[in-house]
């Protein structure tokens, strides 16, 4: 009796630590990985190379065909730029990839001399990684996601020689007046994502035949998640007033809010059962859980649409072209690229850098998109940008 | 009418069930009721309701098979990772969803394999064998999975016939994909076989009492590692239905816990399959709830509240509602033949 006690605390601590190491990602076994990837140069891929055609012909750019060794990043005339990734990886056709597109962009425009990224696959890693390209003397550090915005701005302190670009990472510092909290060599770079969802919003509005639209969303505890439903709600009834918007947030942590596909099918399907016939699935793989099933519902004939989040998701998840018409994207890319170029030239905005936001191309879905729908959406778009339409949602104030 | 001894056996029924009937009872009220108010949204949780059950249910089942022949089965989580994986790597390959869910039974089954050698060959800590698996399947997936691989479509709803057209129990009952049937249909097969066959009993016997069973001529080890194996194959079940029927892709650490809820649910239905049934629709109506009462966005309370209301349930109902639930007695010990 009391030994089953024991053997049942026994297994419940067990699954107590199994599951939180389930969470992170941040088991031992991931070592495996881990041990190929953390090291920068064993990730620097070939094709972190340019091709040779498209390479610059500055005096200081390294031959693309030369080790990444022999060019020395500690040197001024070097301008250097190093990625590290949060926990994932570099093709992972979303954030972190889009990122280093950006970086590669000013590669081959001839911006940066030298480019290299690190992938993390453990969250305690992200400063240590910071650190390998610090150590290197790189010039700037991109950092990818809101998870890495401690470790970066910890280092942007450290090292105020080096200028550090967060995506994602919203800085708090420049909004408040203390001067001594200023980082000068620190750019978030942000996205107003109640805007992308706000076109999301109206395209779903336009285009839904029973006045119901969903959204499957990761968790609330990451803001620019609450900013797209925000944005997506206000944008549905900017078009009309009296439509039924169902949302829903994933009901687990930062841990798993993200990783739940399953989750998002069934929400995607609890809500196509009560009428709804646009799903906007934003929450990463929870999201596209969501995309996927509204994509098998429309394979069997039922009127459904799906839009996606982040990047063009046409691309991401090809699962879902049954029903995807569009994504609310973050033009990360050029943002990515457009601070590394401020970074050279030696303007760089410190603070909160806003990168712009948009819809993504519509697809197959083209020709069934109307007109006015079409400009419509343009015109909504000026407007967002030029001020005149408020998508409502003011985080802090 | 009311002799004696029909009283008596109203009496004893009352025990047994009385509390079970309450329950249903108001809880079949409680659904007419709002079914008359929204019928869509009643179809659309209860469908929701079950289907959440499914990855759970299959998991209590692999769980209790294991518990019933004393062998503390907490790798669940594992084998549906694992299967899961592999299930959908069959598919992305072959294109064909029967062999993708055919691999992943398989894969559940040989790692049950794994887990009978370990506990009951070399005897080692159950716990321990059943986080290997856990850790295994975690690292394996990890590694392995690559970002780019699209399944070739998924599971869908076979509506049957003129059953699908009952109002409220067609579209939640007898509209659901292949995987989902099997396991309404395993819950009574693996309580028939539980409670109805010389099988069952010899489970029983050897999860209560090893030692006695071996004296009646019963193969101790042959029991369990049949049990193991074959609730293996049920987890490896669960794998797939997550991956090729749930969704239709594969994902890291896709389970999500769910093979560590399984065990909760197995416990909750104090170790029988339709215990476990009902306890995996409780929670799988929390969760769907959840989601039902966002969208319906007159939620004043945090949505994690309700998250955890099944949770909190299992402690008051093990607390004393339904009273104490009982392994069987040598459950998590090795058998070691005397000779």
């Amino acid at each position: 009796m009391r030994k089953k006690i024991f053997v049942l605390l026994a297994l419940l601590v067990v699954a107590v630590v199994a599951l939180s190491a389930c969470g992170k990602q941040s088991t031992p076994t991931a070592a495996p990985s881990s041990g190929q990837q953390a090291q920068p140069t064993k990730a620097a891929q070939p094709t972190a190379a340019p091709k040779p055609t498209v390479a610059p012909t500055p005096t200081t750019a390294p031959k693309p065909t030369e080790a990444p060794k022999e060019v020395d990043c500690s040197s001024p005339d070097v301008f250097c730029v190093g990625l590290v990734t949060d926990v994932g990886q570099i093709d992972d056709k979303s954030f972190n990839q889009s990122a280093w597109e950006g970086v590669k962009m000013a590669k081959e425009k001839g911006v940066a001399d030298k480019i290299d990224y690190i992938e993390t696959t453990d969250a305690k890693d992200y400063a240590n990684n910071i650190q390998l390209f610090a150590d290197n003397g790189y010039d700037v550090i991109v950092t990818v996601g809101f998870a890495l915005g401690q470790a970066t701005n910890e280092m942007a302190k450290k090292y105020p020689n080096i200028k550090f670009i967060g995506v994602d990472q919203f800085q708090g510092w420049a909004i408040n007046d203390k001067k001594d909290d200023d980082l000068p060599n620190m750019a978030g770079l942000i996205f107003h994502e109640d805007q992308a969802g706000f076109l999301a919003g109206a395209l779903a509005a336009m285009i839904t035949k029973t006045n119901t639209i969903a959204a499957v969303l990761g968790t609330d505890l990451v803001p620019p998640v609450v900013a797209f439903k925000e944005g997506y709600e206000a944008g549905a009834r900017y078009i009309n007033p009296d439509i039924k918007t169902i949302s829903t947030y994933h009901p687990g942590g930062l841990e798993n809010a993200f990783t739940d596909p399953e989750w998002g099918a069934t929400t995607a399907k609890q809500a196509m059962d009560q009428g709804a016939d646009v799903v906007f699935g934003a929450g990463g793989k929870t999201g596209n859980g969501a995309l996927i099933e509204v994509a098998s519902a429309a394979k069997s004939g039922k009127q459904v649409y799906c839009i996606g989040v982040d990047t063009d998701q046409w691309l991401t998840v090809p699962e879902a072209h049954a029903c995807l018409v569009s994504s609310a994207m973050k033009l990360i890319t050029p943002g990515v690229f457009d601070l590394v170029q401020k970074a050279k030239s030696g303007d760089f905005p410190s603070g909160n850098y806003f990168g712009e936001t948009g819809l993504a191309p519509f697809h197959d879905f083209d020709s069934k998109i109307p007109q006015e729908v079409k400009d419509k959406l343009k015109e909504i778009r000026k407007g967002l940008l030029d001020g005149s339409i408020d998508t409502g949602y003011h985080p802090g104030g | 009418m009311n002799t004696p001894a029909s009283f008596a056996n109203w009496k004893i029924f009352w025990k047994r069930w009385g509390v079970l009937t309450v329950i249903s009872v108001i809880t079949l009220a409680l659904i007419a009721y709002y079914y008359s108010k929204t019928p869509q949204i009643t179809e659309a949780v209860l469908a929701s309701t079950l289907r959440q059950s499914v990855p759970l249910v299959l998991g209590a089942l692999c769980g209790l098979l294991g518990e019933r022949a004393a062998v503390i089965n907490i790798g669940i989580e594992g084998q549906m990772l694992l299967a899961a994986f592999l299930a959908f790597l069959v598919n992305v390959y072959t294109g064909n969803l029967l062999l993708g869910v055919l691999a992943g039974i398989a894969v559940g089954a040989l790692l049950g394999l794994l887990l009978a050698f370990m506990s009951v060959t070399l005897k080692i800590d159950q716990i321990i064998g059943g986080t290997v698996i856990n850790i295994l399947a975690i690292g394996l997936t990890g590694y392995f999975y690559k970002v780019g691989l699209s399944a070739h479509g998924k599971l869908n709803p076979i509506p049957l016939g003129p059953l699908a057209k009952i109002p409220l129990i067609g579209p939640v009952f007898f509209n659901n994909p292949p995987i989902t049937y099997a396991t309404i249909l395993l819950v009574f097969l693996v309580h028939y076989v539980l409670f109805y066959t010389p099988w069952g009993l010899r489970t029983r016997a050897v999860g209560e009492h090893p030692r006695a069973a071996d004296t009646l001529g019963i193969n101790v080890y042959l029991v369990r590692y049949v049990n193991v194996v074959v609730g293996g194959a049920l987890a490896g079940l669960a794998g797939a239905y997550l991956s090729l029927e749930a969704v239709g892709s594969f994902e890291r650490l896709m389970t999500n816990g769910r093979g560590f809820v399984a065990l909760a649910v197995m416990i909750f239905g104090k170790w029988t399959p339709l215990g476990a049934w009902g306890a995996a629709l409780l929670f799988g109506f929390a969760t769907a709830m959840q989601t039902q009462l966002q969208f319906g966005g007159q939620l004043h309370i945090p949505h994690q509240f309700i998250g955890m209301l099944p949770y909190l349930l299992t402690i008051i109902v093990l607390a004393g509602f339904v009273g104490r639930a009982r392994p069987p007695a040598a459950d998590g010990i090795p058998y070691e033949k005397e000779g």
